[in-house]
């Protein structure tokens, strides 16, 4: 097999023209961008529906050749701090921007995952340099930015692709890689997808790694693998009395993918509803993993709160016995 | 106060750099820095309590003249009280031509709180016409990076045995007493190259007579270790003794609730077990509550759900002899966050390149070694992705093709 590129940057739309969906919010960036002066911009919307996309496009066409020079890409998940906003912004925007056009672009991926202080400290930033830089910013629920930020910010509203969109983009790579795949299977793809189009074109060269012949039954094997089962493990040694191996799994467990306490409560959450055991042990148990839920934000010690989580399932299993 | 009733430590305060017994590498270093400032503007003494970081600075402003400027940990420090207070000091001329000395004492103290107080003081150490000295017990903490690179950093060492006693003997001239040499030895012994604790020591023998220290000493061997404390709490009636279990452990109530954690299993079951749980995890409520409001108060019920909490989790007690584990857990944080090394510097490449989160390439990871399989040598320079990496990568793809027996969907070409 050729050596390969990683697929999701490979065919990564470089210019307008090639973006699927969201057919009216490319034409009203395109024009802004050719008038070489954009507003701050939010970009709210689903995962993998073309944001950050958008955002290396107007940079590119902005600044052509020297765009890495005048462009700033900070994810605010993993940078989520005052500090970040305080240092790394600052620095960038203070200075003036290279070439023809007279500023600079931030872009401030998942914005909506920036503390309440940091947006406040953003707010202030977007008003000082607004003459030397111009802020992208992209968020999944755009009421997670605060409102002084969104009054600052031209919004553009993301829909989740469409079959047609994500299957169009499909059928070019299925093309271009030399793959065989039925339409049957590009419409499992695209369910398992849930329109992100990050995550079709993954699956897709995940896929294909093992085959060039791709069929549902390999895509469906590699989602549900993908798909830990794991939380289900632990409730149900949970429920069966055995406090130590459920403990001991949910560790491993939050080790192995390094799952924060948060998610592990929200996938127990949803997990409990396919439990077999009664309905009404069920309300009591979620009731308790709101409680739980409740303490893991106030207390200390994610997994001693998870821990509590368990005993009461221990003691909930001992009463179906 | 008349000199008399100072305690030891102040009496015996070394009043020039001359005194100072056992660092003379450091001092000469330090008397360099002073020489030649400006030309390095800060330095940091950096060593374990009691080895005269302190006092080298206070006897080097003495002699070199210097009106000394001190900020110690009982002072805010944050970003605006460091501009406040230190920026007049580090710009303005000297009155009467005499110089300054900035000395930050207890750097290790500047936490949470004094927000912005370290970048503040890394501004200030650019800008200062006076040389500033910092004190620390441990500048290696991440907290200090930047710090360290704009400051020269000189070590103080314990002060070795045969230095300890040295001192020892020198005050007991001093103040014309006697003691025993086993005793002198103790002492010396105890404070492990600590002097404030040598002199808080031989003090309190002078003072008591030299029993007092065996005593006590003899007292520390009685201390409850924690297996005790632990007997006490899961096995004893709950009595009005109980909240005082760990008092006279040495571990802090953050240790030890990771000691009852693990050993809650071993002693109860069923509702006990649930009951002792539910009031350690209480427990863990109001310390989270303490660090986010910085209210002390609730230690007591930390404590309160800690002891007696899981003590009345249950009547019926387990009489039999329970052989008490450590706690396991933060071990196994540890070595999985050394097997996840290579994982987690590979996830950081892919986001970067891939114009992602960590935490959403994190999402992922179970198909990334599909993804990243067979890359492009062009590709593997951009992602900087080293040959350990790489074969990493090889092993979990074979691992996870095995894992969900996806051979079957491979062609025989």
């Amino acid at each position: 097999m050729e050596p390969s590129n990683i697929w999701t940057e490979k065919y990564r739309p470089q210019k307008f023209e090639e973006m699927v969906g969201q057919d009216d919010i490319v034409k009203k960036v395109q024009n802004l961008t050719k008038a070489m002066n954009i507003p701050h911009l939010l970009l709210a919307g689903p995962a993998g529906t073309g944001k950050s996309t958008l955002a290396l496009i107007i940079v590119k066409e902005l600044f052509s050749t020297n765009w890495r020079e005048n462009y700033l890409e900070l994810n605010a998940s993993d940078e989520r701090g005052i500090d970040v906003i305080r240092q790394k912004v600052k620095d960038f925007a203070r200075t003036k921007a290279l070439g023809n056009v007279p500023f600079k672009v931030i872009f401030l991926d998942e914005a909506d995952a920036l503390t309440k202080e940091a947006q406040q400290a953003l707010r202030r930033t977007m008003e000082n340099f607004t003459t030397t830089c111009r802020f992208v910013l992209s968020c999944n629920y755009s009421s997670k930015i605060i409102d002084p930020i969104q009054s600052r910010c031209v919004i553009f509203r993301f829909k989740l692709l469409s079959q047609k969109d994500i299957e169009k983009r499909i059928k070019l790579i299925i093309e271009r890689e030399n793959l065989e795949i039925s339409d049957k299977t590009i419409e499992t793809l695209y369910e398992a997808s849930e329109g992100d189009c990050r995550r079709a074109i993954n699956l897709l060269q995940a896929s294909a790694s093992i085959s060039p012949t791709i069929t549902s039954d390999l895509i469906n094997t590699l989602i549900s693998s993908a798909k830990p089962a794991d939380i289900k493990i632990v409730l149900e040694y949970a429920l069966s009395g055995d406090f130590l191996k459920s403990k001991e799994k949910l560790l491993d467990v939050m080790l192995r993918d390094s799952i924060s306490g948060t998610d592990i409560i929200k996938s127990v959450q949803k997990e409990i509803w396919n439990l077999q055991i009664d309905d009404e042990l069920k309300v009591k148990l979620t009731e308790k993993t709101g409680e739980i839920e409740f303490r893991l934000v106030e207390g200390s010690d994610e997994f001693i709160q998870l821990e509590a989580l368990l005993a009461s399932f221990v003691l909930a299993g001992k009463g179906l016995k | 106060m008349n000199e008399k009733s100072l305690p030891f430590v102040e009496k015996y305060r070394i009043e020039s750099t001359e005194d100072i017994i056992g660092q003379n590498r450091a001092i000469q270093e330090i008397k360099l820095f002073i020489k030649t400032f400006p030309r390095k503007k800060a330095i940091i003494l950096n060593g374990p309590p009691g080895t005269g970081k302190t006092c080298t600075a206070v006897a080097l402003a003495k002699e070199n003249k210097l009106e000394i400027f001190e900020l110690n940990a009982s002072d805010l420090r944050n970003r605006a009280k460091l501009e406040e207070v230190l920026k007049p000091v580090t710009l303005q001329q000297p009155l009467f031509k005499k110089g300054k000395l900035i000395l930050m004492d207890e750097a290790d103290g500047i936490t949470g709180t004094d927000r912005g107080g370290l970048p503040e003081l890394i501004a200030l150490i650019e800008k200062t016409k006076f040389p500033i000295i910092i004190t620390a017990n441990d500048i290696w903490k991440k907290k200090f990076s930047l710090l360290r690179k704009k400051c020269n950093i000189v070590n103080l060492k314990n002060i070795e045995f045969k230095n300890s006693i040295e001192i020892i003997k020198k005050v007991l001239e001093k103040e014309n007493q006697q003691i025993s040499a086993e005793t002198i030895n103790l002492i010396a012994e105890k404070s492990r190259g600590d002097v404030r604790a040598l002199l808080n020591d031989l003090e309190s023998v002078i003072s008591l007579g030299e029993e007092s220290l065996k005593t006590e000493i003899s007292e520390r061997e009685k201390q409850e270790e924690i297996f005790i404390s632990l007997k006490k709490i899961f096995q004893n009636p709950p009595d009005s003794k109980t909240i005082r279990a760990y008092d006279n452990s040495n571990l802090d109530l953050n240790e030890i609730a990771l000691w009852i954690e693990e050993n809650i299993p071993l002693e109860y079951k069923g509702k006990a077990l649930y009951n002792a749980i539910e009031s350690l995890s209480k427990s863990d409520l109001f310390k989270g509550r303490i660090y986010r409001q910085q209210h002390w108060r609730f230690l007591v019920y930390q404590n309160f759900f800690l002891t007696a909490g899981i003590s009345t989790a249950t009547k019926l007690k387990n009489k039999k002899f329970t052989s008490y584990k450590r706690p396991s857990r933060i071990l196994k944080i540890w070595l999985s966050n050394q097997k996840n090394a290579k994982k987690k510097s590979i996830i950081a490449k892919y986001s970067k390149l891939c114009h992602m989160s960590k935490k959403k390439a994190m999402k992922d990871n179970f198909i990334l070694p599909l993804i990243l399989d067979n890359l492009d040598e062009k590709v593997i320079k951009k992602m900087d992705l080293n040959e350990k990496e790489i074969s990493y990568l090889k092993d979990r793809k074979a691992a996870v093709i095995i894992a969900n027996n996806l051979n079957k969907f491979r062609l025989e070409n």
